[in-house]
């Protein structure tokens, strides 16, 4: 382990018709990405809590992702829609906080988009490894 | 009969309760007029303890209601509460009206059958620290005191003999005492949302001390103040300009205090130290509730997400607790100040809170507890 | 409520014991390869043994044969399972095969857990084995810790309402329409425009057969219209669509077309007087004119006029001429409601458009023409009666050449190849050789794709016919004398540099989503696919389901095909579709919402976030209708006081799966 690069632990919460969906399909596409990324499936990103997304930083996450079908796309009407209300709250909260904004991220990824997702995956995980890990993780936990 | 909108001057009939009221039992008048007559079955009144301490009870005798007028600078507790699921009328400082109105939108407050009386304020202060003030910078003993004032700046309390003593508010505040911190920066100081703003702002003359300004805020408002004339428990005359002007003019004063007092606690903080202090602040928090319990805006029973999720046992940096509560009422928070009266523990809670409510609130121009059709933005905005 | 009441539990649902002391079997599938060729199963598998609650983890060489299945059903058997966790592909396409398989084994389906370490991990970390399988065990590990806590769930069963609807009457849609008919099932079939027919319509012949297109349409086409079991709503548009598989609410606009369809003939007299003529945009690509009141065309089902409110100018011609006082000015727009089990979206495509960019001088020059309004100018009841012409002086051009790939295969426009433009470019060639066999015809094309039965030997046919075929894609277009399009290209087998002088220059011109597609696909709420078109379930063995049920995709509405594709497509729905309608019932979500009455403090923010109508409160607690609920949960976030919960997401299986993401050192 030490002699690697350190590997951030990321969370993502995907929604299970878009972006969970662009997830396969990275794989499917064989788009390779660094091991960082832990998905939680959900029915909808409205379903995305953001009291989940704060749980996810206390219990040692060095980035939460969230994402969700297209603004328009949502198979519950408007539930991403919902998730980006609740999601800009979060994001402000997380700032106030002064965790750095990185650490949080939002992305619509629609079920074809595989390379997308890869790309998202691969970037924020750049951008972690050089923050280095998050301030909330506590201790001996990775 | 009296119109929405009409800003007038108006007093008790009754000599005896204009003499002991604060300017001039009106408030105290149109309580218990509401009584009387019906239009509630019971009205909130301070229970007095002491000189610095009162808790609220709601009574349906209307000759208590009458008793209990007079102003006591040093009662921090906020009332709305005491208004979920009963048909009363209440007296309230603009954190009570904000705290009912928020209550409201979120069921907890049925204001077809809920009058609020608004009082306006500038400030309250803490019967603990209120006490030990009286004995650092008055040199009194705080059971020697008969009474206190606030005049020009200056907070006057008078004693058992006679004794007069002033400290202008600004030294007492430098000092660390006078009002509550959050009282300091409170952003409403005449309660528009409640049905009658009243308050001896604005009031001159010969009327001064006996008489109360009072602005008709709705049609609720209109009934408890017709009702309280018809019963003829009190008298009103329409303000004239100058008193309109002048209670404006104290009320922007008010607020311009306020905000500097805001620059003054919000200081800036770097990223790094912003984290570490909140982890810090909230590493002393023993999780007994106590702010959750008393706040005005949480409408949650007992089990709710900030409770159910968070356990001792956790290795968290941070609270669950607060993280939940942070989230969850940082669009209504309305600054009352009494979680930070609670905390066993001193932290500094409302500041905290506010930190993050307040820029919240600003970017999506939301001022909890000023307007009801406004829902709490967090969640329904969308609609 | 009536809906309410309408649900019935599924009679077979046995009573299952909520286990309060969970023993988990963990299957570890290598997917030959795909897994166990990146990803230590093995070791994965062991640690996974190591878990609090797993009594049984082993390792499948595919867990989704019917080998792998047999095994996990003696597993449930053999170790008293009651939760299993099967770690190997995606949950999209695997997850109803396991939740069948687990409740053939006797275990309520909600009581499976997936595990994706396919597509989320063997697949991307091919080239690091030890990151792999140190993932797929924390993956496993965080699917355990949700498994102990999975609770099981019922799905409720609801009636279907036996009637079809079909948005899009073009050669797709009336195929379904007819197909559903046919099966005796009542069908909507709703068409903006004033005539069924589509696309194909307009077309003059079709490939490989050089048969006359609307000579095959036409009598479908009244079949379509014949048919008792079909109601036309032409002139129609669907404007909001409520509720769920088996009981789709629709509301359709019928946009009034001044004239009543019940009596009028389609004799044609009114266009005779009407003294307003304007382009025909909608029929001949604005190459022929056409009047305020109009016929669409003469084959045109319904046979009715329809007149043109934005150009009339009210002068009562029309009125007087019909002898059958059909003429209806004050006709306005009416609304009906439709109830229907399906909803088949066949609402097809448009003409890709090179105008806005001016592709190879199309806009700029007079006789660059597309590839439909070569169609509308070579067909026999076209603006030209079939008699070919270029628009600048409306002579017979010699010199005619096709650019291929317009609009399609190109990274700055769309990056689909559109299918059918390399064959009705083949069979305009042929079709101009055979009329004017002195006419010289170019075809500059990257690829010819003609795959399926006798589409290479058109093509050969098209070489033996004399059409010339230049390997390259021209680098400029430009006017010369005569308004003579000058085409500069490069024939990549013999690197000869050409300026071809043409009298005429088509682009053939692929297909691209139409507006109005996207306008229905919205309201229905079917996913959209990178390229505009929307998306299918799976892209091979669900190809015309969306992950809606009941509601079906066929023909273009999916992405570009040919005319015979389109056809089976529509048939496809039409068997897919009346699935739902001959069993007379559907199963909704078993995933939905429920209350803690006893914590629920009646605030009400959750009601306002249900997009369903699902939420109200009820003597100040909520109340859920289960049946408009489809458990998205977004309530459930709102919730202050975390009463509502959303079955299999709930907070406390969504705290764990966080929490395992982790590991305490030394663990």
């Amino acid at each position: 382990m030490t002699d690697k690069e350190w590997e951030p632990k990321i969370v993502a919460f995907c929604c299970n018709w878009c972006s969970y969906g662009g997830a396969d399909t990275a794989g499917m596409g064989r788009f390779q990405q660094p091991s960082s990324l832990r998905i939680i499936r959900v029915m909808c990103s409205g379903r995305i809590d953001p009291m989940h997304v704060l749980n996810a930083f206390l219990e040692g996450a060095d980035a939460v992702l969230v994402t969700g079908c297209h603004i328009g796309d949502c198979h519950y009407v408007n539930g991403n829609y919902k998730a980006e209300v609740r999601y800009r709250f979060l994001e402000e909260m997380v700032r106030e906080l002064g965790l750095e904004p990185e650490r949080l991220q939002l992305n619509w990824i629609s079920a074809s988009e595989g390379e997308k997702f890869a790309n998202f995956v691969r970037d924020v995980t750049a951008q972690i490894r050089q923050l280095g890990p998050s301030p909330l993780k506590p201790e001996g936990v990775n | 009969m009296v119109k929405v909108g009409d800003r007038l001057l108006g007093y008790a009939t009754d000599p005896d309760v204009r003499s002991r009221g604060a300017s001039g039992g009106l408030v105290t008048a149109v309580l218990a007029a509401a009584l009387e007559k019906g239009l509630v079955e019971g009205v909130v009144v301070l229970k007095r303890m002491d000189e610095y301490e009162a808790i609220p009870v709601i009574t349906d005798d209307v000759q208590e209601v009458l008793a209990s007028g007079g102003s006591m600078h040093a009662v921090p507790v906020n009332l709305a509460k005491h208004a979920v699921g009963r048909k009363i009328a209440m007296p309230g400082k603009p954190c009570d009206v904000r705290g009912v109105i928020e209550q409201a939108k979120r069921n907890g407050v049925d204001l077809e059958s809920t009058y609020i009386v608004g009082l306006n304020c500038g400030g309250t202060m803490h019967p603990v620290v209120t006490r030990e003030m009286l004995v650092r910078m008055y040199e009194i003993d705080p059971e020697d005191v008969s009474g206190e004032e606030i005049e020009k700046g200056k907070l006057i309390f008078r004693t058992k003999d006679g004794e007069e003593k002033a400290i202008p508010i600004d030294d007492l505040e430098e000092a660390g005492y006078g009002r509550r911190e959050n009282c300091r920066y409170c952003t409403v100081k005449i309660p528009t949302s409640a049905d009658l703003a009243c308050g001896n702002w604005g009031v001159i003359g010969e009327l001064a001390g006996n008489a109360t300004f009072c602005e008709v805020m709705n049609e609720k408002g209109k009934r408890l103040l017709d009702n309280a004339i018809e019963a003829g428990f009190v008298d009103v005359r329409p303000a004239d300009e100058k008193a309109i002007a002048i209670r404006e003019k104290v009320n922007s004063a008010m607020l311009s205090l306020g905000s500097e007092w805001k620059e003054k606690v919000f200081t800036e903080m770097p990223d790094q130290e912003r984290l570490s202090y909140y982890m810090e602040q909230f590493a002393d928090c023993i999780h007994c509730g106590a702010c959750k319990e008393v706040c005005p805006v949480c409408t949650c029973g007992e089990d709710s997400k900030c409770t159910m999720f968070h356990s001792l046992a956790d290795n968290y940096r941070m609270s669950m607790y607060h993280m939940v509560r942070l989230l969850h009422l940082s669009d209504s928070c309305i600054g009352c100040g009494q979680c930070s009266d609670v905390c066993p523990v001193d932290i500094p809670v409302t500041s905290i809170f506010r930190r993050f409510a307040d820029p919240a609130q600003k970017k999506r121009n939301y001022e909890p507890g000023m307007d009801l059709t406004r829902p709490p933005f967090l969640e329904v905005m969308l609609k | 409520m009536a809906q309410k009441e309408s649900i019935t539990k599924t009679e077979e649902f046995t009573e299952y014991e909520e286990a309060s002391d969970p023993r988990i079997g963990v299957f570890v599938c290598e997917c030959g390869v795909n897994i166990g060729g990146v990803v230590n199963c093995r070791a994965v598998a062991d640690y996974a043994a190591t878990l609090p609650g797993v009594v049984h983890s082993t390792v499948n060489k595919y867990a989704c044969s019917d080998a792998g299945q047999s095994e996990i059903k003696q597993a449930i058997m053999e170790h008293d399972l009651n939760r299993v966790l099967v770690a190997s592909c995606t949950p999209k396409t695997h997850e109803p095969i396991f939740r069948a398989c687990v409740e053939e084994g006797g275990l309520n389906p909600y009581l499976f857990e997936f595990v994706n370490i396919r597509e989320h991990c063997s697949w991307i970390h091919m080239q690091d084995k030890e990151s792999a399988t140190k993932k797929a065990s924390d993956l496993v590990r965080m699917g355990v810790s949700r498994a102990r806590l999975l609770e099981p769930l019922q799905s409720t069963e609801v009636p279907v309402t036996n009637k079809a609807l079909v948005i899009g009457a073009g050669v797709a849609g009336m195929q379904a329409a007819l197909d559903i008919a046919d099966m005796g099932y009542k069908v909507y079939l709703v068409e903006k425009n004033p005539s069924i027919g589509g696309k194909m319509a307009q077309l003059d012949k079709t490939f490989p057969t050089n048969d006359c297109s609307i000579c095959i349409l036409g009598p479908k086409m009244v079949e379509v219209s014949r048919n008792r079991n079909i109601e036309l709503l032409t002139y129609s548009e669907v404007e909001e669509v409520d509720g769920y598989v088996g009981n789709f609410k629709v509301k359709v606009r019928h946009k009034p077309r001044f004239v009543d369809v019940t009596t009028c003939t389609g004799c044609g007299l009114c266009v005779q007087k009407c003294p307003i003529e304007v382009p025909d945009f909608e029929f001949n690509e604005g190459i022929g004119t056409r009047r305020a009141i109009y016929v669409p065309f003469p084959q045109a089902v319904p046979l009715r006029a329809v007149v043109d409110r934005a150009v009339c100018i009210d002068c009562g011609a029309c009125s007087k001429a019909c002898e059958s006082h059909s003429i209806n000015m004050e006709q306005e727009e009416t609304f009906s409601d439709i109830e229907v089990g399906v909803i088949v979206v066949t609402t097809g495509y448009d003409v890709y458009n090179p105008e806005p960019t001016h592709d190879f001088g199309y806009g700029l020059y007079d006789n660059v023409i597309t590839g439909m309004e070569l169609e509308r100018l070579l067909n026999a009841s076209g603006p030209t009666m079939g008699k070919l012409v270029r628009p600048s002086d409306v002579r017979p051009p010699k010199r005619i050449g096709f650019i291929q790939c317009v609009g399609s295969r190109d990274k700055k426009r769309n990056r689909y190849c559109s299918g059918f433009c390399c064959m009705y470019a083949l069979k305009d060639a042929q079709l101009i050789r055979e009329k004017y066999p002195d006419s010289e015809v170019y075809i500059m094309y990257m690829d010819i794709r003609a795959p399926f039965r006798n589409y290479e030997e058109f093509y050969d046919r098209a070489r033996d016919m004399g059409v010339k075929f230049i390997r390259g894609k021209p680098g400029r277009v430009t006017e010369g004398k005569d308004n003579n399009i000058t085409v500069r290209v490069e024939d990549t087998l013999t690197n000869n540099i050409y300026n071809l002088e043409l009298d005429l220059l088509v682009l053939s011109v692929g297909a691209v989503s139409s507006e109005s597609s996207e306008r229905i696909r919205q309201l229905l709420k079917v996913s959209r696919a990178a390229d505009g078109f929307m998306m299918e379930a799976h892209p091979k063995l669900k190809p015309v389901d969306t992950t809606l049920d009941g509601i079906f995709i066929g023909g273009v509405t999916q992405g570009p095909k040919d005319i015979p594709y389109s056809v089976s497509q529509g048939s496809a729905c039409a068997a897919r579709a009346t699935r739902y309608l001959a069993q007379g019932k559907a199963s909704t979500e078993g995933i939905t919402v429920d209350v803690d009455v006893d914590i629920c403090v009646g605030c009400g923010i959750c009601v306002p976030m249900c997009p369903f109508q699902a939420l109200s409160l009820v003597d100040g607690k909520l109340g859920i209708i289960k049946a408009l609920c489809k458990g998205c949960g977004t309530c459930a976030v709102a919730c202050p006081t975390g009463a509502l919960q959303q079955d299999h997401f709930k907070n406390n299986q969504i705290f764990a799966q966080v929490r395992s993401a982790f590991t305490f050192e030394g663990e």
